[in-house]
């Protein structure tokens, strides 16, 4: 029965193709550090699930911004389990992204012929750091705005563009409901495309070129 | 990487792709073990930890002591790094050179190698960096200020944040010896704007504290606040401050209070960040509020460190002041307290002082506000003015930035080189402190003060320098400049010039002294002993000038040539024309004085013939001077006659006749002694007097 709806589906579908290419093709014997890379792959989807449940009771306003974070920490039931994953989440999303890249780059797998997934790599580590600033504010606890206070005010101080960026940043010389309702829309529209676009580039070359195998040192 | 190198790695890559195993199952259990494992830490953080949500943001509320995620640590640590201009080098240059290394990393690092062992640049230089990231980080946790929770409404904070935050952001690591106080109130530091003008001093010391000692502030707010305001406390006296934290409610001001028992309530390490908080450890300051008082505003210390800590930390215990009701009249006291509070200076009351008080105060008259209190404490006496025992007070931070920072002053000045110099060269005719008195080169003249403010403002270091190396010859004073005969360098004279300066922000004396100018009738030997002396030696034997008693210099000149001399001077040279200045009669004196002196061979020193003809005409007078408002009432050593002089003392005998190197009085007033202080504990005698004392000594200490 199962087989049958199986091949019904692959009749139209053509899925048993794509999980051997996936799933069933081989993969040179690798050790633990290689999970680092699914590791992190999987802290996004962590966050991407949280993240769409928060979104469904936040609201990004400095009027009700705290009010929802606290109404989903203490009344929503599991509201507390959402968002301390989401919130350990991004700093394990973080400290993965970078153990994951240390391996890259320690073990030469960035180089031929897997130059470009290192490229969307390295994007993907920018927008994870976008991913904790923009975030950061959302609270819109002491922290959350003194905190990116200080931090749009650093990156203010480039000299010639840093004004502008500024403004960018915030919406207008303060910190103020323009800058939340940014970083909220930057937070979970903007970042999460990007993520989803450069992650699909990543993942394709990866499944296509296939993982490096473990390098042997060379005697010399 | 060329073709063949390429081929060469796909064909590896598709070999060992063979050996190995399928992605599912073998791969995609481990992944989904270790994804597992990350869920269930994240659960558990969730859990145990949750997310933290502070108060909610007040944007008005600046006192909020700001910090970035933690991951973004380290490029805030780095900032502390690169202050004012340099800034950009953290926020852009670094970033944006590291994101561009990240993705050349392709095409600057081409080899076929791809163990980490056979790149070792590569493999240093990430690993190194990756360290520095944690480094930093782990330094900011460091220094962070405890959480902000307790700094909440803290006006000191908020000072913090609003001025400092901006450039400095979390915390400042001072560099030990920083003239805090100084650095914002001016501004010194680079690109940093002058604070004076936007804060008060109070404000300005309870940021020094702030950053000196993070967390006392939260203390403070814990503690204290309840009752007082920052402003109130900061820089005040440390001495209290100590006695109100360790003595709980039995400190006088705290009786009425109900307060819990401070020493078992804050521990020990948080009573010391509470007091470094309110008198921060920065040297200049300290000094300022506790030394300047007593020790006036220029700081002069030409010994070890560890002496002056030694000296600070143990305070002046051994300064009694005797209970002046056992010597003075009730009418005495009322005026000395009336001096004191009001300084209504009635001539008899200023004598009164200067016979008594003088010795261990020196000029600067002490003030106090209340009359009674100051009454009384004339009256019992007592340890009131000794130097406070600092060590017990001030906390090890505090002692060691002051102790640094007097050493440091010390030095850079050579405030003690030029009072050495003033005292050797200056202070006969100009007194101790620059206060004037009768002028002996002219019988109906007064030296007019040169250490009041009106003096010193009025007259630039250049003029200063030009009086002393050119002399005022119309005045009687010798030019001093080795340019123009005098025994003095150009550095000396400058060294010189610092010292006098220094008293421009505290003066000694703002008043001209009352000087009784008519009757200044010197004998030849007193006139000698000021005006001769500078050049020939108190002995005639010569120093700049020539020796008198020089067998040549006598043979070669008669009575007539002497005259000639001191009356027309040499071009040139200090001999000035002291006729111009001295009667026919003074000079014809002089002369006589000077066939008087001894010829003795050339350059050979006498025996020290006794400078003195009488311990009860020259040397008792000394001590009843200098000595006997101390010690004659207050047991120890009594100075009121030659009995009491030679065997009374807790370490008698004081004075080993003929043996002046081991008696204690030769070395306590010529601050050679090893232990206690120099004696008169208000300044050095005058050479004069310290000769005579000397010599005195080496003759024998005969009593006639």
């Amino acid at each position: 029965m199962i087989t049958k709806i199986a091949n019904w589906f692959d009749e139209r579908v053509g899925w048993k193709a794509v999980w051997e290419t996936i799933f069933l093709r081989k993969i040179p014997k690798v050790n633990w550090l290689y999970t680092l890379g699914s590791a992190t792959l999987f802290t996004a989807v962590n966050q991407a699930v949280t993240g769409i449940l928060l979104t469904i009771y936040y609201v990004p306003t400095p009027d009700h911004a705290y009010d929802s974070v606290q109404y989903i920490t203490t009344q929503i039931p599991m509201g507390w389990l959402i968002r301390g994953l989401h919130h350990w989440g991004a700093s394990a999303m973080v400290i993965l992204t970078v153990l994951h890249m240390l391996r890259v780059i320690l073990l030469g797998a960035y180089k031929y012929p897997r130059e470009v997934t290192w490229f969307t790599g390295v994007f993907l580590l920018l927008v994870v750091v976008g991913f904790g600033f923009t975030g950061y504010l959302l609270p819109w606890d002491q922290k959350a705005y003194w905190g990116s206070s200080v931090g749009t005010r650093i990156a203010g101080s480039t000299p010639v563009v840093g004004d502008w960026i500024l403004r960018v940043m915030r919406g207008g010389p303060d910190l103020s409901a323009i800058t939340l309702v940014r970083f909220f829309g930057v937070h979970v529209w903007v970042l999460p495309a990007s993520l989803i676009l450069l992650l699909g580039i990543h993942m394709y070359l990866v499944i296509k070129i296939g993982i490096s195998a473990v390098p042997k040192r060379e005697e010399e | 990487m060329n073709e063949k190198e390429k081929k060469t790695y796909l064909e590896q890559y598709k070999k060992d792709k063979e050996k190995g195993v399928p992605f599912y199952p073998d791969i995609l259990f481990k992944d989904a073990v270790v994804s597992l494992l990350i869920f269930l830490v994240l659960a558990a953080l969730a859990y145990f930890i949750g997310a933290p949500l502070e108060e909610r943001a007040n944007p008005s509320d600046t006192s909020y002591t700001p910090k970035p995620e933690w991951y973004f640590l380290f490029l805030f640590q780095l900032l502390k790094y690169f202050p004012g201009e340099l800034e950009v080098v953290a926020v852009v240059v670094i970033p944006t050179l590291a994101i561009i290394l990240l993705f050349l990393l392709p095409f600057l690092d081409r080899s076929t190698k791809r163990h980490f062992w056979n790149r070792p640049l590569i493999s240093v230089l990430v690993i190194g960096s990756a360290a520095g990231v944690l480094f930093l980080t782990v330094q900011s946790i460091r220094e962070t200020p405890p959480p902000a929770e307790a700094s909440q409404g803290d006006p000191v904070a908020a000072l913090y944040t609003e001025n400092c935050a901006v450039c400095h952001s979390g915390t400042i690591t001072v560099p030990e010896g920083t003239n805090l106080h100084d650095v914002i109130a001016q501004g010194t530091h680079e690109g940093m704007p002058a604070w004076s003008g936007d804060m008060t001093t109070d404000e300005i010391d309870a940021l020094a504290g702030f950053i000196l000692s993070p967390g006392g502030n939260a203390l403070f707010k814990e503690y204290c606040s309840e009752c007082h305001e920052t402003s109130e406390l900061v820089a005040s006296d440390p001495i209290e401050l100590k006695a109100a934290l360790d003595e709980g409610d039995a400190y006088a001001p705290h009786a009425e209070v109900s307060i819990p028992e401070w020493s078992e309530e804050i521990t020990l390490g948080e009573r010391t960040a509470l007091l470094n908080f309110l008198v921060a450890p920065d040297g200049q300051r300290l000094f300022a509020t506790n030394c300047a008082q007593c020790h006036g505003r220029s700081v002069g210390f030409a010994g070890e460190e560890n002496e002056l800590r030694d000296l600070v930390s143990q305070g002046g215990l051994h300064l009694e002041m005797p209970p002046w009701r056992d010597t003075l009249n009730s009418d005495q006291l009322d005026a000395l307290a009336q001096y004191v509070t009001a300084s209504s200076d009635s001539g008899n009351t200023r004598e009164l002082f200067e016979q008594y008080c003088a010795s261990c105060h020196g000029k600067r008259i002490p003030t106090m506000d209340d009359y009674d209190q100051a009454r009384e404490i004339i009256a019992s006496g007592g340890a009131h003015e000794t130097m406070p025992v600092w060590g017990e007070v001030l906390t090890s931070e505090q002692l060691g930035a002051l102790v640094s920072y007097t050493m440091e002053a010390a030095e850079g000045t050579s405030l003690e080189a030029g009072q050495e110099l003033f005292a050797q060269n200056c202070a006969v005719c100009h007194g101790d402190f620059g206060e004037g008195g009768p002028n002996p080169a002219r019988s109906d003249d007064v030296i007019a003060p040169i250490s009041t403010t009106e003096y010193l403002t009025t007259r630039d270091d250049h003029t200063l320098f030009q009086v002393i190396a050119q002399g005022q010859p119309n005045f009687g004073m010798s030019p001093f400049g080795s340019t123009f005969g005098g025994p003095l360098d150009d550095d000396q004279i400058n060294t010189m010039v610092a010292y006098i300066r220094s008293w421009e922000a505290n003066p000694p004396v703002e008043l001209p002294p009352e000087v009784d100018s008519s009757s200044v009738s010197l004998s030849s030997g007193e006139v000698y002993a000021q005006l001769c002396a500078q050049c020939h030696g108190p002995e005639g034997l010569g120093d700049v000038g020539p020796s008198l008693r020089d067998p040549e210099f006598r043979a070669g000149n008669t009575s007539q040539d002497i005259f000639e001399t001191i009356s027309k001077g040499h071009e040139a040279t200090p001999m000035i024309r002291w006729g111009d200045l001295l009667s026919q009669d003074t000079i014809q004196e002089l002369t006589d004085f000077i066939l008087g002196l001894e010829i003795s061979e050339a350059g050979v020193k006498p025996e020290p013939t006794p400078g003195f003809s009488s311990f009860a005409e020259d040397v008792l007078p000394i001590f009843e001077a200098k000595c006997a408002p101390c010690h004659g009432s207050m047991g120890g050593w009594d100075s009121s006659s030659y009995d009491t002089v030679m065997t009374s003392g807790d370490n008698a005998p004081t004075i080993i006749p003929n043996d002046v190197e081991n008696s204690i009085l030769a070395q306590k007033i010529t601050d050679t002694q090893t232990y206690g202080t120099m004696m008169p504990p208000g300044g050095k005698m005058t050479n004069n007097e310290i000769q005579l004392i000397l010599d005195w000594i080496s003759a024998g200490a005969p009593d006639n």
